[in-house]
């Protein structure tokens, strides 16, 4: 069951990074989608793995598809659904897996289906280029580092939130953890389709288990405060070094996210 | 990885390299010592996993949660000590310190925190020589990284 976890985990990561890397916008967008039904598939065989009295980790061995092709990250995401489906246990939960895999791979095989799909992938080209603005580059620079450093810490705030979700009985944590997760989801979406247009995509690092078992609410949410103000401040820098008014923009609104999420944190004391 | 793509000019491409693909990232299934590093007031910590034959470091991992500095130094640090003696690693350390050039306050505190966490797997190894159970010792960093960020 753990071995199945961990591929779900990789094939989660498999399909929102095929989703960033790939430009065209109706195809990002669905799989974008087919990436959180594979997250709440995690979720589900996580919930399963505790209950059976067993527990899981985030373990993972995974390398990113960095392929030139919209057809050649499709083909391989193809690979990887069909070697996760392999595993799935004769369950209800297995044959639910079963049939959203096959009808992610039915929604592939129609774009493969269509030569006009197949557009060149730049997500990889290291060119760190924002094409529609004209960007110094010690502005670009800041936004390099700015989205390594957030894209990981979302992914971590997602897995880590995830994990002590899956352990409370409390109805208010569970459903302030529900929230936060639902917000870092949306801001790895963000960074990645940026790091993307950037032609950087890169998989954010792999968890250690220091990092996402807890042993003290309090001191991790007090820590996750002050990150947050980390957050903000490094937003409200960027913001200010930008010099886009589009961008800043984008900064300002994430930066007040964050300002709620600290809010939100707050009533986990 | 980059022997044919033409970077911009800007910050350094090993850099680059280090954050997209850090080497020598994770855990060792068995490894001779383990040492952890922790700046108790952030939370941020550095895990460093040493395997040596003799005094060769044959390999090494580590993992963070800390900013991506950390990350960088510690990709690049890794790759400077496998295969060389635990002085040379000792040496490198000093070696790193020039590599990165000046480095702000607290950039300074990121790249000490990997390497306490190295230091403090060389201690976690000569307990276990001197037949003392310790599964990994612990160094507590004196100073707090706040993070900043490592480009030219």
């Amino acid at each position: 069951m753990n071995s199945l976890y961990r591929k779900k985990h990789e094939l989660w990561l498999h399909i929102i990074f095929a989703s960033f890397a790939i430009n065209d916008e109706e195809i990002k967008s669905r799989l974008y989608e087919f990436s959180l039904i594979a997250f709440r598939h995690m979720k589900w065989l996580g919930a399963d793995i505790l209950r059976d009295g067993d527990d899981y980790n985030y373990d993972r061995d995974i390398k990113l598809y960095k392929r030139q092709s919209v057809f050649e990250v499709l083909r391989a995401l193809m690979g990887e659904v069909n070697n996760t489906s392999a595993l799935y246990p004769q369950s209800v939960l297995g044959k639910r897996m079963l049939t959203d895999d096959a009808y992610l791979l039915e929604y592939i095989s129609q774009i493969l289906q269509n030569e006009i799909n197949d557009k060149e992938v730049t997500a990889f080209n290291m060119q760190r280029k924002w094409l529609d603005k004209n960007l110094a580059q010690e502005q670009i620079d800041a936004l390099t580092m700015f989205l390594f450093e957030e894209s990981y810490k979302e992914y971590e705030l997602i897995l880590v939130y995830a994990y002590m979700q899956a352990r409370t009985d409390k109805v208010l944590e569970f459903s302030i953890f529900e929230d936060l997760i639902h917000e870092s989801h949306f801001h790895l979406k963000s960074f990645g389709n940026m790091m993307a247009k950037m032609g950087i995509l890169a998989l954010p690092r792999e968890l250690h288990a220091m990092t996402y078992v807890i042993k003290d609410l309090e001191k991790f949410v007090t820590d996750g405060i002050a990150e947050e103000e980390a957050a903000k401040e490094m937003c409200r820098e960027l913001s200010d070094a930008i010099k886009d008014e589009e961008l800043s923009k984008f900064f300002d609104f994430i930066n007040y996210q964050e300002s709620y999420h600290i809010e939100l944190m707050k009533k986990l004391l | 990885m980059f022997e044919n793509t033409k970077l911009p000019e800007g910050m350094n491409p090993e850099t680059l390299e280090h954050l997209m693909d850090p080497k020598n990232y994770g855990k060792l299934e068995n490894p001779s010592c383990v040492g952890v590093a922790v700046d108790e007031k952030t939370g941020e910590y550095v895990i460093f996993y040493t395997q040596l034959e003799g005094d060769t470091i044959q390999d090494a991992r580590y993992a963070t949660n800390g900013c991506q500095d950390t990350v960088v130094i510690g990709s690049m640090f890794s790759e400077m000590i496998i295969g060389n003696n635990i002085d040379y690693a000792q040496g490198a350390i000093k070696k790193m310190h020039e590599k990165l050039g000046v480095m702000s306050q607290q950039q300074q505190v990121c790249a000490d925190i990997v390497f306490s966490g190295f230091i403090a797997s060389m201690i976690n190894y000569t307990h276990k020589q001197e037949g003392k159970e310790e599964e990994m010792h612990v160094l507590k960093m004196k100073e707090s990284c706040e993070g900043e960020n490592i480009h030219e």
